[in-house]
C-alpha cells in the first residue's frame, strides 16, 4: 500500500507546476527520513560494504587518470604529466591485439557458454536427489576444487595430462595410442583451460542455482504431479523457468567482465608454445609491465571497464525487451 | 526485548568496528622531508634517531639463498644482533626470483613504497633496472654511504669495471654486489647409465643424440619400465629463444645467446648468423626424437628438480652447487646410491666452428637505496649495516651462524662443520638454511678459503667423495662466451612483443609447429624487423661503442 502511494504521489507530482513540485521535495525527504529511521538497523547493515565500495572501489578510480599520463611514481598521480591517449595507442597498435583480443573473449565466452548449462544440470540433479547423504557428498565435492589454487591445479593437470607421466596419457598409450601435449599444443591448450575451470568452479556456480531452485514452490510441483507430469515434464516447464532470471543475472554479471579471462589460471597454465592461442590481455600487461609501464596497464584496465559496461548495459536492454529480464 | 537490545547492540558494535578499521590510517610511512634536505649525511654526521638513541628503522628486500627455506625467524640472533650493535631495527624480506620478483620491485615502485635498501630485481638486466628506478627519481645515489663503508668498499666493492656498470653523470647510484661463481653451469651425464648401455660420453651434438635415444629407449635404469628420457630441462622464462638449459646447442655452433658477443666484428643478434638456423634443426632432431621430457615447456625449475632426482634423466644442464652440494644431492643419492653424475664438455657441431659452452652476462646482485630513505636520513644506517656485514662478526654471524653451534674454525682459517655438538644444525644442513639466507647476496666475498668452507666434499651413501667443486672447475673451464656488456643494453619499449615474437617463433621451428626453410627463416628475420629489432641491434651497438665495447 506504501508503495501505492508513494508511486502515486511521483506520478502526480510530474504533472504539477514547479513551484508545488519543489514544496514537495521536503515533504518526499522527510517521508524517506521516516522510513530510514524505522528501519534503521537495517540500513545499519548496509554501511559496512558501502564502506567497502567507496574505500576500495569509488575512490581509487580517481587514480584512474595515469592512464592519460606519464606516470612517474615520485611525481605522483597529479604531478605527472598528461600525454592523452598515447598509452591506449600503444596497446591497441600493440602487434598482437586482435590475438589477445579474441584469446580473451574466447576464455571468457567459453567458460560462460559451456560452464553454465553444466552448472545448471549439476544444480538441478542435485535438487532431484532424495538421498541427503548423496546430495551432501556431492554438493561438497564439487565444491572443493573452488577452494584449491591454480598452482596446485597446475600439479594435479600435470598428473594427469603430462605427456611423460599423466594418468590421461598412460591410458592413451596403453591403448596403443601416442602421447598428447595437451598443455603445449595449441590444439587444445583452450579446451584444457576452460574444461579445468569447469571442473574447478561447477560446484561453486551451482549454489546461485540451487538457491532459485528451492525457492520454486512446492505447490507447482505438486500440482503438475497430480496432473500427470513425469519428472522431465516438470524439470522443464517448471525447474528451468524458475531459474531463467538468475540464469540472465549471472549472463549480465558476467558480460560485464567479458575480458576478463582469468589471469591466474592462463598465467599459471600458459607457455610459449601455446601463446598464440593462450596469450591474453592480462597476461600481456603482466608481461608489458616489467617495463615501467604502469600507465599502459592502467590503460588497459580503464578500457576493458569501459568495455564491459557499455557490454552490460546493452546486455541489459537486450534482456528487458527479449526476456523480460534485467538487472537494473 | 533483552534479545533485541543485544541484537542492536551487537550490530552498532560490529559497524562501528568495520568504518573504524576503514577509516584508521594504514602504517605511516616516514614523512618525506622536502627535496631540498641533503639525501645522505656524511658518515661523520649522526642520525637524529642515533642522537636520540631510538634504534633506526631498515628494510631490506633481497632473494634468498636458499629459496625452499624460507625467512629466519623473528627471534634469530641476527635481527638481535644489529639491534644492539648497530642500533638497527633490521626488517629483511625475501622476495622472489625472476619476473615474480621483479614485479613486487615494480608494484612497490609504482606506489613509492619501495624499501630502504633492496636488490634491483629483473629478469633482463638489474643495471638497467638500478637506471630506470632512478630516472624515475626513486632512488638515491650512494656515494656517500661508499665513503662510509672502507671495509666493504675492500671486500666487495673493488671491481671498478663492474662498479662502473652503476655509475651514471659521475654518480655511483647502485652497490654491484659479489657475484656468484661465474660459469657455474654445466652438461652432465648419468655414467651408471652409459656403463650398464656400453656407450661412451658424447663429444659432438650428433654422437649426444644416439646416446640419448638409448637413454630414452634401452631402460638406462633397469626397472623394466619404460620411464626415462634422454634429456630433461625446462624452458627459462628469464633468457630468450631455447632458453638457458637448452643454449649448450646453440653453443656447439658457436652462437650461445642472444647476443653475439662471440664475434664481436658482426655484432648483433645471434639468430642473424647463418648457421643459427642450423643449431635449431639440431635441436629439431632431438625434439622429433622424443628423446627430451616432453613436459620441457611447460614445467618450472622446482619441478625440473624434483624429477632428476627421482632418476628421470639422462643428460641435463645444471648448477653445480644445485647438483652436488651435500643437501641438493641427498634425495638422488637416497634414491640411487650407484648413481653418478659426470660432466660433460662443450660439445662440437657438425659445422666445425669453434663451440662455446654457453654465455655468462652476470656481473652480481645490484642494490638500491630508496629515495625515500635516504630522505628520511637512513642512508648511514644502511650503511653502517653493509659495513658490518663485512666485519668479521657479520661476515660469520649471516655467512655461517653461531661458532660453535653452526660452524668451527679450522686451524688454518677454514670454516668447518666437523665436531658440532649437533651436525644437523651445520650451517650447511638442509634444516638451518632459513639462518643464513643473505649469505649470496651480501655476505659471500669468493674469498678461496670461503670458497673451500662452502663447497665441500663429501661421501655419497656407496662411499664415493663427491666434490662440488671439482665439477665447478669443470664447468668454469670450457669455452664461455662473456656477455656481460649485455648489461649495458636496453630493452625497446615494445619488449613484451618482440619477446613473445622471438620466442614463439623460435620454439615453434623446434617442435616442428612451423617448418624450418629458409624461407620461413627470412620471414622470421622480416618479422622482427617490424618489430623494430634492427634498430635495437643497432642502438645496441650503439650504447656498446659509447662504453668503449670494441663492438661492429
Amino acid at each position: 500500500m506504501g508503495q501505492y502511494v508513494h508511486r502515486s504521489t511521483l506520478a502526480t507530482a510530474r504533472v504539477l507546476s514547479a513551484p508545488t513540485r519543489r514544496a514537495l521535495v521536503p515533504e518526499r525527504l522527510g517521508r524517506l527520513a521516516r522510513e530510514m529511521w524505522k528501519h534503521r538497523w537495517l540500513y545499519l547493515l548496509l554501511v559496512p560494504p558501502l564502506t567497502y565500495y567507496v574505500i576500495f572501489r569509488y575512490i581509487p578510480i580517481y587514480n584512474a587518470q595515469i592512464a592519460f599520463k606519464d606516470f612517474r611514481p615520485l611525481l605522483g598521480v597529479e604531478g605527472s604529466a598528461w600525454v592523452g591517449f598515447e598509452h591506449f595507442q600503444t596497446f591497441f597498435h600493440s602487434y598482437y591485439f586482435t590475438d589477445l583480443i579474441v584469446n580473451t573473449v574466447v576464455f571468457s565466452t567459453g567458460k560462460l557458454v559451456l560452464g553454465m548449462p553444466v552448472a545448471i544440470v549439476l544444480a538441478i540433479a542435485i535438487h532431484e536427489s532424495r538421498f541427503m547423504f548423496f546430495r551432501s557428498l556431492v554438493q561438497t565435492v564439487t565444491y572443493l576444487p573452488h577452494f584449491l589454487s591454480w598452482v596446485i591445479m597446475l600439479g594435479l593437470l600435470l598428473g594427469l595430462l603430462s605427456p611423460s607421466s599423466g594418468m590421461i596419457n598412460e591410458g592413451i598409450q596403453a591403448a596403443g595410442g601416442q602421447p598428447i601435449p595437451f598443455l603445449t599444443s595449441p590444439d587444445w591448450f583452450r579446451q584444457v583451460v576452460i574444461s579445468s575451470d569447469i571442473w574447478k568452479d561447477t560446484g561453486w556456480s551451482t549454489i546461485l542455482y540451487l538457491a532459485a531452485l528451492l525457492g520454486i514452490s512446492p505447490d507447482l510441483y505438486e500440482a503438475a504431479a497430480v496432473d500427470g507430469a513425469s519428472r522431465w515434464r516438470r524439470i522443464w516447464h517448471i525447474s528451468l523457468p524458475g531459474i531463467v532470471p538468475v540464469m540472465v543475472l549471472i549472463t549480465l554479471l558476467r558480460l560485464g567482465n567479458i575480458l576478463d579471462a582469468g589471469f591466474n589460471q592462463i598465467f599459471i597454465l600458459y607457455s610459449v608454445p601455446v601463446y598464440s592461442v593462450g596469450d591474453i590481455i592480462d597476461t600481456w600487461v603482466y608481461r608489458s609491465m616489467l617495463d615501467f609501464q604502469f600507465s599502459v596497464g592502467t590503460a588497459v584496465g580503464l578500457f576493458k571497464g569501459v568495455f564491459g559496461l557499455v557490454l552490460i548495459l546493452v546486455a541489459n536492454q537486450v534482456a528487458k525487451r527479449t526476456a523480460n529480464q534485467s538487472l537494473f | 526485548m533483552l534479545r533485541t537490545t543485544f541484537v542492536k547492540g551487537a550490530l552498532i558494535g560490529l559497524v562501528l568496528i568495520v568504518v573504524a578499521s576503514a577509516c584508521a590510517p594504514a602504517s605511516t610511512p616516514a614523512q618525506t622531508p622536502a627535496p631540498s634536505q641533503p639525501t645522505v649525511a656524511a658518515p661523520a654526521q649522526p642520525t637524529q634517531a642515533a642522537v636520540s638513541g631510538k634504534p633506526v628503522d631498515v628494510e631490506l628486500w633481497a632473494q634468498a639463498t636458499s629459496t625452499q627455506a624460507g625467512a629466519p625467524p623473528d627471534d634469530w640472533v641476527g635481527y638481535k644482533t644489529i639491534r644492539e650493535k648497530l642500533n638497527i631495527n633490521l626488517k629483511y624480506v625475501i622476495i622472489p626470483t625472476g619476473a615474480d620478483g621483479e614485479t613486487k620491485i615494480n608494484a612497490a615502485a609504482a606506489a613509492n613504497a619501495l624499501p630502504d635498501f633492496f636488490q634491483t630485481v629483473s629478469t633482463s638486466s638489474e643495471r638497467n633496472k638500478c637506471l630506470e628506478l632512478y630516472k624515475q627519481g626513486l632512488i638515491a645515489p650512494i656515494d656517500d654511504l661508499m665513503k662510509a663503508m672502507p671495509t666493504r668498499v675492500k671486500t666487495h666493492y673493488n671491481d671498478p669495471a663492474a662498479l662502473s656498470l652503476t655509475k651514471f653523470d659521475g654518480k655511483q647510484l647502485c652497490t654491484v654486489e659479489v657475484p656468484n661463481l661465474p660459469r657455474r653451469e654445466g652438461l652432465v651425464i648419468r655414467k651408471d647409465w652409459l656403463d650398464k648401455l656400453g656407450l661412451k660420453a658424447p663429444t659432438t651434438i650428433d654422437e649426444l643424440l644416439v646416446v640419448a635415444k638409448a637413454f630414452t629407449t634401452q631402460d638406462p635404469d633397469g626397472d623394466g619400465k619404460n620411464d626415462t628420457y634422454g634429456i630433461g630441462g625446462y624452458w627459462d622464462s628469464g633468457t630468450w629463444g631455447l632458453g638457458n638449459r637448452f643454449e649448450f646447442v646453440t653453443g656447439a655452433y658457436g652462437l650461445p645467446g642472444l647476443w653475439n658477443f662471440a664475434n664481436p666484428d658482426h655484432f648483433g643478434l645471434n639468430v642473424r648468423d647463418p648457421d643459427y638456423p642450423k643449431a635449431l634443426a639440431a635441436f629439431k632432431q632431438f625434439v622429433d626424437a622424443k628423446v627430451i621430457d616432453p613436459d620441457w615447456a611447460t614445467i618450472k625449475r622446482d619441478e625440473f628438480r624434483i624429477r632428476w632426482p627421482q632418476g628421470r634423466y639422462g643428460i641435463m644442464w645444471e648448477d653445480f652447487a644445485a647438483l652436488a652440494m651435500k643437501s641438493n644431492y641427498a634425495k638422488f643419492d637416497g634414491n640411487f646410491p650407484n648413481g653418478e653424475w659426470v660432466p660433460l664438455p662443450a660439445l662440437q657441431a657438425p659445422t666445425g666452428k669453434k663451440a662455446y659452452y654457453n654465455a655468462y652476462g652476470s656481473v652480481g646482485n645490484i642494490f638500491a637505496m630508496s629515495k625515500k630513505a635516504a630522505d628520511a636520513g637512513k642512508g648511514p644506517a644502511i650503511a653502517k649495516l653493509l659495513e658490518w656485514m663485512a666485519s668479521p662478526e657479520g661476515y660469520y654471524l649471516l655467512g655461517f651462524g653461531v661458532e660453535g653451534v653452526n660452524y668451527k674454525v679450522s686451524s688454518d682459517g677454514v670454516v668447518v662443520t666437523t665436531g658440532l655438538p649437533d651436525a644437523k644444525l651445520a650451517w650447511n644442513a638442509e634444516g638451518t638454511q632459513n639462518l643464513t639466507q643473505m649469505r649470496n647476496q651480501l655476505i659471500f666475498t669468493n674469498d678461496p678459503k670461503e670458497v673451500a668452507a662452502r663447497y665441500v666434499d663429501f661421501k655419497s651413501k656407496n662411499g664415493r667423495t663427491i666434490s662440488p667443486m671439482s665439477f665447478y672447475q669443470f664447468f668454469s673451464t670450457q669455452p664461455w662466451v662473456d656477455s656481460k656488456p649485455g648489461q649495458l643494453i636496453v630493452y625497446p619499449s615494445n619488449r613484451a612483443d618482440l619477446k613473445r615474437f622471438y620466442d614463439e617463433n623460435i620454439l615453434a621451428f623446434v617442435l616442428g609447429t612451423k617448418p624450418l626453410n629458409d624461407q620461413t627463416w627470412a620471414d622470421f628475420l622480416k618479422g622482427l624487423d617490424n618489430l623494430g629489432a634492427g634498430k635495437w641491434e643497432a642502438d645496441a651497438k650503439k650504447t656498446l661503442q659509447d662504453a668503449g665495447y670494441a663492438v661492429k
